[in-house]
């Protein structure tokens, strides 16, 4: 662990799942010492660097350092921890499912918010980047030793990233789109739910789910 | 440095786009490298994730090729990979955290392309300015910090120097397509400390050599 004992980090991000939630698990599982604040929006806009949250605070021997952008923290967590492997193709592997899995996010709004002709286009896009993407989960997976991660026999970030990603889907976005769950439930092989209730198992992650539900119960037997 | 030699590829189209800070990467980098432009959407389905730019390094002992994609993860590890971005985590974080905020940028952007409702575009291309204000200001705060060297950070040519010089060819050049009146725009909100690093990433001695399909960005911004 690169990080000393007395330091101490804070998440400021809105009361919800939102971008936040990958860097919420990476700070559990790293059994970091932090805490979440919620800024009175939009009143604390003009305080954050850019004017937008997450945003990451790090306060250590009595100075305080400040990260921006959900992904560059997710990264940053993910190597002072070590959730990142150290070689820089196996790192570049991982990290591209992430951007990958924010693509994902860009076209959900994208469809949700289009109209007239481009309404069908870009659910129909959606719907191809999101089943290849499984595709590509479940084929990482089929190369992974375990099958209870994506790379290695340990967790990971791409494990964490993954989880914090179908946790986006599966719970959070019905807030925008109401069937948007039971679509994505539906695009998912056994193979693929068996790791993202795996990874929830991870006894690094116990802590993270005295506040909120695993999502072990969304999942009945005829899913599998 | 290297026991055996490595060649990469990248595929994309022939623009500048998304692909453009990459090349530049590959050109300071002093690797041996070339631009493929599959045809499209044919060679769709070959690509790991359907999309494009793509990263092949090619190694001549015999290992498999080594293949990533998605723009910003290609230039990372060819920043990490050829010592543009620092070893030191804080300090590369720093770095990535400029390169995720043009992503926002440039998805703002994109929003706005697709949109077809008169209304939503015009709040569209308001939060894209928006976001682009940001984007310039946090630049230009880096730059005064670094002593207006046209330099974001430390002494010599950066990731986060070459990415900002590759975000603003293809927004000033390239978009036009999109939306011909962007160079207007977006000129009369660069800063003395942005038009210094433009010229600075554009000249330095590892990337002067570089020719890019939409030319010079010093020479478009000075006319």
């Amino acid at each position: 662990m690169l990080s000393g004992s007395d330091t101490v980090y804070v998440l400021r991000y809105f009361d919800v799942i939102g971008r936040a939630e990958g860097c919420r698990l990476l700070l559990t599982a790293a059994n970091a010492s932090w805490t979440e604040e919620h800024p009175e929006w939009p009143a604390e806009k003009a305080n954050q660097p850019f004017e937008r949250l997450p945003v990451l605070v790090e306060r250590s021997n009595g100075n305080e350092w400040i990260l921006c952008e959900s992904l560059t923290i997710e990264r940053y967590l993910a190597r002072v921890f070590g959730f990142m492997p150290t070689d820089l193709k196996q790192a570049a592997l991982q990290e591209q499912m992430a951007d990958q899995q924010a693509d994902l996010l860009s076209a959900f709004f994208a469809q949700l918010t289009a109209t007239g002709d481009m309404k069908p286009k870009q659910i129909d896009e959606f719907n191809t980047l999101f089943d290849r993407m499984v595709k590509e989960h479940g084929r990482i997976l089929s190369r992974s030793s375990s099958k209870q991660h994506l790379f290695g026999d340990h967790l990971s970030y791409a494990d964490i990233s993954l989880y914090a990603f179908y946790k986006l889907f599966i719970v959070y976005l019905k807030c925008y789109q109401s069937d948007i769950a039971e679509i994505v439930k539906s695009k998912l092989t056994p193979k693929i739910i068996n790791l993202i209730l795996s990874i929830e198992k991870e006894p690094q992650l116990a802590p993270h789910f005295s506040k909120c539900d695993t999502m072990a119960a969304i999942f009945t037997a005829k899913d599998f | 440095m290297f026991s055996s030699k490595v060649v990469y590829i990248l595929r994309y189209f022939d623009s500048t786009g998304l692909a453009e800070s990459s090349r530049i990467l590959l050109t300071a980098a002093g690797v041996e490298w070339t631009d493929e432009h599959p045809e499209w959407p044919q060679e769709k389905p070959n690509q790991p994730h359907g999309r494009m730019p793509v990263l092949v390094e090619k190694s001549t002992d015999g290992s498999p090729d080594f293949v990533i994609c998605e723009s910003s993860n290609i230039e990372r590890y060819l920043a990490r990979t050829y010592g543009f971005l620092p070893a030191d985590l804080k300090q590369a974080a720093l770095q990535e955290q400029v390169r995720d905020l043009i992503s926002d940028v440039n998805g703002l952007f994109t929003g706005y392309v697709y949109c077809q409702n008169a209304n939503d575009k015009a709040m569209l291309i308001a939060k894209f300015e928006s976001l682009l204000d940001t984007l310039i200001e946090t630049q230009t705060i880096l730059l005064k910090n670094n002593g207006n060297t046209g330099r974001l950070f430390g002494n010599s040519l950066s990731y986060a120097d070459i990415v900002s010089y590759g975000f603003y060819i293809n927004m000033m050049i390239n978009a036009a397509q999109f939306k011909p009146d962007i160079a207007n725009l977006i000129k009369p909100k660069l800063t003395p400390e942005l038009v210094k690093l433009i010229s600075t990433a554009e000249f330095d001695p590892l990337t002067v050599k570089h020719k890019s399909k939409d030319g010079s960005l010093t020479a478009a911004i000075s006319a």
